[in-house]
């Protein structure tokens, strides 16, 4: 098992090599610098030694290929490097913001579970019924409508109908004020939660289906099992390894930041900070949390394939030798 | 636990969650503290080095000049109680205010001054705005409370100049030891107490504040990256005060508000700005038939939804002229297609258009109308529609044909334009036009001290800014603010600064 | 798995995959929304709409819907109609040149990756990896960002987000098939490596594939709306669906046509993509046969 997961941790690396160099490079493809993003055209009124020093400043001096070294030479000592626009170290930023992704990302993903389990059962154990066709086209509303137009509705009812809005930019913490912090949370994290819905709907019912045609699905019912502990007894805990593959997929793409449900909801989490430092070439940051985010993404598949083993007997990471 | 049971615990959490989301209202906040929202946040702290309006509309409650722009653009004394120039225009004298101190509790005085004015100058600081300072020759202080600046040439200009954020006194204490882009410490209403980027910046009232109020004990500016969210919190009550750029949501008609918003006239002008150094657009009557064929009020009326009024070159009330006394700014499709018959080109060509991407927010509507409206003689406009960062880019290395622009205004015609167009300026191969008249008229209209006589200059300046027809000037927009109506005397100015939220009072 | 090589065979002689299709009731739905569109992006082609799309009616800016326009105009009096109809084309065009370059490229990384095996396939997977740790959202941005915004650069931005995915999808059936007895064979019998992979190997993953592709068709749908939000979708003024839903920000409060019927265009596709991919799987999953 450790065997294992020293070996999927030591095949990670390359992976995020790659990825390093891959967001290094790409984002000084992008036209443009700190310098111009920051003074706009009156980057322009600068003279020839006023620039030097701002490069110096923004450590844009450097020939590339040595910002890259000492870059990762210091990420490998865990720094992650300076964000001169923000002034602070770009782990700071990171680890300021991480929690409220987190937060989103979890709430998030347990209303997608809610509501595509509850829904994906039911249009399994009523295959083929109105109820199967009308739940699945429900949760399908959710994934079909794009993000920005459910949380730009949301926001105008809540304000014009309720006269609320939690989510006018005063992000509180959730250790500071649970209660406001959940109240902020809550739509954003509905609106991610109902588009991700549809496809944990999709695979509850597509693997109770499996499972329900099964010999011994038959056999308990054959025994005389009441339906209802037949399905959640056998069925739903045989669905689940499907389901928890898809969650952990779904994790990780939250985690990497919903950057479109943050910028409309006003919410400080990573998905706006890479936006943000992307627009404004900040070098430093946006490798730092793109780096980040990848590093989340393997990790969490890594764990869904441990959880497999737990779920699923017949999975085992054990060496066979 | 059987998988029934977490299933229900689960949709009933999710339930409760939602179900507290909604009943409880927000519970009354701020206190005597205003709440305020806006989509952008700074790029920095540095008075001399920042440009974004986002920045100096932070820096401006932070910071002040010598000299400041009030709501009518009259130059009036904030800093600097009063100032002359010498009788052959060689040196301005300034005399400063007494009993000023920075938010750290040091005492304002001359010294202050020059160590700010010659940070400025010192190329190592990188400040944009060195250039409209380049006629100070030496600063000397004769006293605590005098500024005597030599100049190489009666510079009238340097009196606007010196109204600028970018030219904000800072204590020649955090200059000499401190790090001024980090250390905040000014002398104006507000102390900055913490910047989140992006987030929140939390402001104190100075309580030793040498001017009226502040009457607020601070303000709270919090960042709401969509502006549609920005009008939802204000109808919800949750902000005080906001800013908007976009006229579209600033202007939507909402029916018995408990807010009201405001708009002033800005001095930016949307402009398309044509390159004359490139074929065609080197030939007078193409770029003559492209201004008469464009219908500038109709830009405003579509892009702008009619929030904006046409403009000539100079933006300023006390120094715009007349529009019909300026070449074809009444729409004449006859005359353009006619000029273009003159320059040969009557099948028309392909003109290339590059527009940022929500900067402003009608750029790109602006650039489909006019698009649309060349269409007339003939004109293909391509629209290449640019993140910001990358038009900058394109915009700084000339590398355009056409460009939609909104540039900004000066209280006074000199700075704003001399960067444009003399030879040699910085921006003359971006502006890409230049003549010997625009030339000289710009650099007469630097050195006359007699105010009757600026005038005409810069009458004929426009004049023949219009007939060249180098750029296509279009109209100004408005600043929008939004106010609750417990929040009263805010004044908004046409500079778009919010340095009157010093005499903002709250009656919640 | 073992099923699966079966079921190729199998397939013949059931009745075709389109009839048990229509036999679905999702999947019915689906192909009849799909086609819906697809007529309607002909048509804008075709250029059979009310107006031209681009065409400007200034006096009459904002109208709502009326028997002049039928679903109203916006603000520069463009027909919602005729761009919503162009705008199918533009955004069925991006979906599907997306999907073609990304499930082709995908298909034969996965293909040939799977089938050499050994360090190339461990190499060309960690490259997948790459793309695929990527936030999809941030990658097409900066992919917009260094290209440039345009119809063009929106789909290579977008099927660099999807090939991984298609990548992954092709190698696992691949993998399996491999070492059967009957590619062994083949090879046996000295039939070339390129014919193995296209008759024997690439078949085997077409099942999952075709599911794969009608649910990328409905995520570049969407990819495409959330570009054009943040402003870096198609070039204006040609329309498409994200463009029109991202143009009708701020005034949808006033002309709430200008969301409403993009909008809609852009949930019914996708829903149309959803139940034409859950469809297929039920018909060609071999695992679902006993259900039927």
């Amino acid at each position: 098992m450790f065997r294992y997961l020293a070996q999927r941790l030591v095949a990670v690396i390359p992976t995020l090599i790659g990825i390093s160099l891959l967001v290094f490079v790409a984002i000084r493809l992008v036209p443009g610098d700190a310098i111009t993003t920051m003074l706009g055209t009156e980057a322009g009124m600068l003279t020839e030694k006023q620039r030097a020093s701002l490069e110096a400043y923004f450590g844009l001096d450097k020939p590339m290929v040595e910002q890259y070294f000492s870059w990762i030479g210091r990420v490998l000592q865990g720094d992650m490097g300076y964000s001169v626009r923000h002034g602070k170290p770009v782990l700071t930023l990171i680890l300021e913001r991480f929690p409220v992704t987190f937060e989103l990302a979890m709430l998030s993903l347990v209303i997608a579970l809610a509501i595509g389990i509850s829904i994906g059962t039911l249009s399994a154990v009523r295959h083929n019924s109105m109820i199967d066709l009308f739940g699945r086209l429900f949760a399908l509303t959710g994934l079909a409508a794009p993000n920005f137009l459910i949380g730009t509705l949301l926001i105008y009812v809540l304000s014009v109908y309720f006269g609320i809005l939690p989510n006018a930019g005063d992000y509180t913490d959730f250790t500071e004020n649970p209660l406001k912090n959940l109240k902020q949370i809550i739509f954003p994290a509905l609106t991610l939660g109902f588009s991700f819905s549809a496809s944990v709907m999709r695979t509850t019912r597509s693997a109770m289906l499996e499972v329900l045609g099964q010999d011994y699905i038959r056999t308990a019912r054959g025994k005389g099992l009441r339906p209802r502990a037949v399905i959640f007894g056998h069925a739903v805990r045989n669905a689940l390894i499907p389901i928890v593959t898809l969650a952990g997929v779904e994790l990780g793409y939250l985690l990497g930041g919903a950057v479109i449900v943050e910028k409309i909801f006003a919410l400080p989490g990573i998905g706006r900070l890479t936006l943000n430092a992307i627009s404004q070439r900040d070098y430093a940051l946006i490798q730092g949390a793109t780096l980040f985010i990848a590093f989340n993404f393997v990790v969490i598949n890594m764990l869904v394939d441990l959880l497999y083993a737990a779920i699923d007997p017949r999975i085992s990471y054990v060496s066979k030798k | 636990m059987s998988l029934s049971r977490i299933l229900r615990i689960v949709l009933v959490l999710a339930v409760t969650i939602m179900g507290v989301g909604v009943i409880a209202p927000a519970a009354a906040q701020g206190g005597n503290t205003l709440i305020m929202a806006r989509a952008v946040d700074a790029t920095g702290l540095d008075p001399h080095t920042q440009t974004a309006f986002a920045s100096l509309r932070l820096l401006e409650l932070i910071y002040e000049p010598l000299i400041q722009a009030d709501e009518n653009l009259n130059l009036v004394p904030a800093l600097a109680e009063s100032w002359a120039f010498s009788e052959d225009g060689l040196q301005l004298t300034l005399n400063l205010r007494q009993g000023v101190t920075f938010h750290d509790g040091s005492a304002f005085t001359a010294e202050d001054v020059i160590a700010s004015l010659a940070r400025i100058l010192d190329e190592a600081t990188g400040s944009a705005t060195r250039t409209n300072l380049l006629s100070i020759e030496s600063m000397e202080a004769p006293d605590d409370y005098t500024v005597v600046l030599n100049l190489t040439l009666p510079d009238v200009p340097l009196v606007a100049a010196l109204s600028s954020i970018n030219t904000a006194i800072l204590s020649s204490e955090v200059i000499a030891s401190g790090d001024p882009t980090a250390d905040v410490v000014g002398t104006g209403p507000f102390m900055l107490e913490s910047w989140q980027p992006e987030e929140k910046t939390v402001l104190k009232a100075n309580p030793s504040y040498w001017g009226d109020g502040p009457f607020v004990d601070g303000i709270e500016i919090r960042i709401i990256p969509d502006e549609a969210t920005i009008m939802a919190a204000l109808r919800a009550g949750e902000v005080d005060f906001v800013m908007f750029n976009d006229p579209l949501i600033a202007t939507l008609p909402v029916g018995d508000a408990t807010f009201t918003i405001n708009r002033a006239p800005e001095i930016s002008y949307h402009a398309l700005q044509l390159r004359a150094a490139v074929e065609p657009l080197d030939k007078l009557e193409v770029r003559q038939a492209i201004s008469c064929a464009i219908d500038r009020q109709e830009v405003v009326d579509v892009a702008a939804l009619g929030e904006g009024q046409v403009t000539g070159p100079l933006t300023m009330p006390a120094w715009a002229v007349s529009l019909d006394e300026l070449f074809c700014y009444e729409q004449d499709v006859e005359l353009a297609r006619e000029l273009m018959k003159q320059a040969g080109l009557e099948e028309g060509f392909t003109l290339p258009v590059i527009a940022a991407v929500a900067e402003p927010p009608t750029a790109l509507s602006e650039a489909q109308v006019i698009q649309e409206q060349l269409k007339a003689i003939n004109i293909t406009v391509e629209i290449e529609s640019l993140e910001f960062g990358t038009y900058v880019d394109r915009w700084l290395a000339a590398d355009f044909v056409g460009a939609i622009a909104l540039n900004g205004g000066r209280p006074d015609p000199y700075p704003m334009y001399s960067r444009y167009w003399q030879y040699g300026a910085n921006f003359n191969n971006v502006a890409g036009y230049i003549d010997d008249t625009l030339d000289r008229l710009m650099k007469e209209g630097q050195v006359e001290t007699d105010p009757a006589k600026r005038y005409e200059i810069f009458v004929e300046f426009q004049k023949h800014l219009a007939e060249m027809s180098p750029w296509i000037w279009l109209y100004t927009g408005y600043t929008y603010t939004g106010q609750q109506a417990y929040v009263t005397g805010f004044i908004p100015t046409p500079t778009g600064s919010i340095y009157y939220l010093s005499q903002v009072k709250l009656n919640r | 798995m073992s099923a699966r090589s079966d079921s190729i065979g199998e397939l013949a002689k059931e009745p075709s995959v389109l009839r048990r299709l229509l036999r679905s009731r999702s999947g019915a739905l689906g192909l009849v929304i799909v086609a819906f569109y697809v007529t309607v992006a002909v048509l804008g082609l075709l250029q059979i709409t009310p107006y031209p799309p681009t065409e400007q009616h200034r006096v009459d800016r904002l109208q709502g819907p009326s028997s002049q326009y039928y679903l109203g105009t916006d603000m520069f009096g463009r027909d919602l109609l005729s761009r919503l109809i162009k705008g199918s084309t533009n955004s069925l065009y991006v979906a599907f040149s997306c999907v073609a370059i990304s499930s082709t490229l995908g298909t034969l990384i996965g293909t040939a990756s799977a089938y050499i095996g050994g360090t190339f396939d461990n190499v060309m997977m960690r490259i997948m990896d790459i793309f695929f740790a990527f936030p999809a959202i941030l990658l097409a941005l900066l992919v917009v960002v260094i290209l440039g915004r345009g119809l063009d650069k929106t789909i290579i931005a977008i099927a660099v987000v999807y090939t991984p995915i298609f990548a992954r999808v092709a190698r696992g059936p691949v993998l399996s098939v491999k070492e059967m007895e009957y590619i062994t064979a083949a090879r046996c019998i000295g039939m070339h490596h390129r014919r193995v992979v296209f008759f024997h190997v690439l078949p085997n993953t077409l099942a999952p594939l075709i599911v794969q592709v009608s649910l990328a068709l409905s995520w570049s749908l969407l990819t495409e709306a959330g570009l054009s939000f943040l402003g870096l979708g198609i070039q204006p003024p040609e329309p498409s669906w994200g463009v029109m839903l991202s143009e009708s920000q701020g005034i949808s409060e006033i002309a709430p046509w200008l969301m409403i019927y993009p909008g809609l265009a852009i949930m019914l596709g996708v829903l149309g993509f959803n139940l034409l991919g859950d469809g297929l799987r039920d018909v060609l999953d071999p695992r679902m046969k006993r259900l039927r």
